[in-house]
């Protein structure tokens, strides 16, 4: 019987060699698109031609963020024309490549790109070239040396947003000394990598009185920010803290209970973050936390749409940029209606 | 000697039908083949383009398939390896953060094979369950990897070798997709032709009688484990060379997508019954699958209906399932006609 299916196994693998060799390559040729069925039809508003695009997501109505960013940009798309088919890699590289080979070989007239893992994309920007396919890439951007392969980015500007919040706290530290824990996102992820680097660039150059005492992932997530929180101000001693820094209002959230679970409070902190989530923007008003930097789902979701249209209707030369405003969110405006929050 | 005496007596009372019946019952296969069948059948009418880019969905295929190969070697014992994400995390950055790719590469197997070692050494050794030392070995992988690559993903020193490796080499295969198909040959030939392969069987069916018929268990664990460690290391060379960076946080869909290439396969997670013939038809299925549920834009919350459904087919689908659900029903219904005042 073992012989039998070892024989059946080979023949398999047989199989598979000559049928790979009959194919010999050219896949653009069989593998035409619009047999994919998209996850929005849509016709243009103004009756103008219509496109297929996948948009290459690590989140959708999984996250916060996705679930908001994810009704603007289907509507936006619609409205111009564009059948999406959309994919939520959940932030696994791997995952994302394999669904960048099934885009690439359905032949879309666009992929927009949401880097799970921004170091690992290239070879996925390289098969979307090589088959003449563009890309545009939102909310977080390809590295440098990568970006000549994308015909657009729209989305934060993830450093500027760290510069923003660390404006922020240098305003409020003045020139005292400042003993601050920082709480950064998923390892690894290049909006957290960004942020980090944005915060600490702007800290040293603009307030280096201010020290980061010790830093640990929240992995954008609330209790494990908390658990981070908690270890790093008994490491330090809460008498040494004057301060933190968390890369998202999610996590400054756990930071701000792992304060008051030790008996310190918020309010006698200099505390920012980023987002101006529904979780932070109450948190800016009662005064625990003192500042954050407005982040849209709507704008970066709609705007992904958008710009992929442009590339699509104008083929541009140059690489469009887009990047969402850094507003910073205080006490001071946080009931503004302009920066009220989406997520 | 078993399955030769199955035969005979088979032979000896009944036609083809009964043969067919009984080899049906006896191969773990059969369920994971009609699935096979149903979903390349479903995918052909809604998702031909997952067949005419073939390519695609064999390197899907190949993504979930080859831990789940190295996996089964170790189930077949009874034996389970909650590491081999972590460790496809730690070989890939182990290769990534040596700038000579080929010593890189020798150093990263070396490292799976190493991981392999540790983990059989807790379980014969020390006598911890295989769920609990291997879940250890998970955390501490997977911080391992995390400390060794500075919690960045690590690029690859030579960019362009990497995606020369992700290009087709035969046709449509590229490096991945013949690897696979050599890691499925060498484990098929290694458990059903060599005999230290076919005692995992004895090993997962029944331990005792095994070491009664002086069958090394402790070496055969120890060997199980190293292949699982091999082939995730393997996996992660791969997938490093094919993203050309390291990422510490890889693999976190592997584990249960391998298990579930396994369960979906005939393995018997208790050990003794399953093979690497039905794993690789188990990842066949869940492969094709995900190719024709990412062309079709259905969310990722459906697609993991869709498998976690396929998944709990393949299981309540299990004869002993069956047997004991339809023995749980009688009871139930004899309780009632007796409960019952008519």
């Amino acid at each position: 019987m073992s012989k039998r299916f070892l024989r059946l196994a080979s023949l398999l693998a047989v199989s598979m060699l000559i049928l790979a060799a009959c194919g010999d390559g050219d896949s653009s040729d069989t593998t035409t698109g619009g047999d994919a069925e998209p996850a929005a039809t849509a016709a243009p508003s103004d009756g103008g031609e219509t496109f297929e695009i996948f948009a290459l997501l690590p989140q959708g109505n999984d996250q916060p963020y996705g679930t908001t960013y994810l009704p603007p940009f289907e509507a936006k798309a619609a409205e111009l024309g564009l059948n999406v088919t959309i994919t939520n890699s959940q932030y696994d590289a791997d995952k994302q490549a394999s669904e960048c080979e099934v885009a690439v070989a359905a032949n879309p007239d666009l992929i927009i790109l949401w880097p799970a893992v921004g170091d690992t994309v290239r070879p996925c920007l390289e098969a979307a070239n090589a088959a003449g396919i563009p890309v545009t890439v939102t909310n977080s951007d390809l590295n440098p040396e990568d970006q000549e392969l994308s015909a657009a980015y729209s989305g934060p500007d993830t450093y500027g947003q760290g510069v923003a919040s660390a404006e922020i706290f240098c305003e409020l530290a003045g020139g005292e000394d400042v003993g601050i824990i920082m709480v950064n996102g998923l390892t690894g992820n290049s909006t957290a990598i960004d942020r980090e680097a944005g915060f600490e660039d702007t800290v040293n150059e603009q307030c280096p009185n201010v020290t980061i005492l010790a830093r640990q992932p929240g992995n954008w997530n609330k209790d494990e920010s908390q658990i981070a929180a908690s270890e790093m101000i008994t490491a330090v001693g809460a008498e040494n803290i004057g301060g933190a820094y968390a890369a998202d209002d999610t996590m400054v959230a756990g930071v701000i209970d792992a304060f008051k679970a030790q008996g310190i409070d918020p309010a006698d902190l200099i505390i920012t973050s980023i987002g101006n989530t529904f979780l932070g923007n109450p948190l800016v008003v009662s005064g625990e936390l003192d500042g954050t930097v407005f982040q849209s789902s709507s704008w970066d979701g709609e705007n992904a749409a958008v710009v992929a249209h442009q590339v699509l209707s104008e083929s541009p030369s140059e690489r469009i940029v887009l990047f969402m405003p850094s507003v910073p969110v205080t006490a001071d405006n946080a009931d503004d209606p302009s920066v009220a929050p989406e997520w | 000697m078993t399955e030769k005496q199955g035969i005979s007596l088979g032979e000896a009372q009944g036609g083809p039908w009964n043969r067919i019946r009984r080899t049906l019952a006896r191969r773990t296969e059969g369920r994971a083949l009609a699935l096979l069948i149903i979903v390349v059948i479903v995918t052909a009418i809604m998702e031909p383009i997952a067949f005419t880019a073939y390519e695609v969905t064999l390197g899907s295929i190949a993504l979930i398939g080859l831990v789940a190969l190295g996996l089964t070697a170790v189930i077949l014992m009874g034996e389970l390896d909650l590491a081999v994400a972590s460790t496809l995390a730690l070989a890939g950055v182990v290769m990534a953060s040596i700038d000579d790719l080929a010593l890189g590469i020798v150093t990263a197997l070396v490292v799976g094979l190493l991981i392999g070692v540790v983990n059989a050494f807790f379980v014969v050794v020390v006598g911890i369950n295989s769920f609990i030392a291997t879940l250890g070995m998970l955390f501490f992988l997977r911080g391992a990897a995390f400390v060794l690559s500075g919690e960045e993903p690590v690029r690859l020193s030579d960019i362009d070798a990497g995606i020369a490796f992700g290009k087709p080499l035969i046709g449509g295969l590229t490096p991945r997709m013949l690897l696979f198909i050599l890691a499925f040959l060498a484990l098929q030939v290694f458990v059903t032709r060599v005999r230290a392969g076919r005692e995992f069987y004895a090993v997962g069916g029944n331990r005792q009688a095994a070491y009664d018929a002086g069958i090394p268990v402790r070496r055969r664990i120890f060997t199980g484990f190293m292949i699982s460690g091999f082939v995730a290391a393997l996996a992660g060379i791969i997938n490093t060379l094919e993203r050309t960076a390291a990422d510490p946080t890889a693999g976190s869909t592997v584990l249960l997508a391998s298990f579930a290439a396994a369960i979906i396969g005939g393995v018997l997670l208790t050990g003794g019954r399953g093979s690497v013939f039905g794993t690789l038809l188990g990842a066949a299925s869940l492969g094709i699958l995900q190719v024709a549920l990412t062309l079709s834009g259905v969310q990722v919350d459906v697609q993991n209906i869709v498998i976690g459904s396929v998944l709990f087919i393949a299981v309540i689908t299990d004869p002993n399932s069956l047997r004991s659900v339809l023995g749980s029903a009688r009871s139930f219904f004899r309780g009632r006609s007796r409960a019952s005042p008519t």
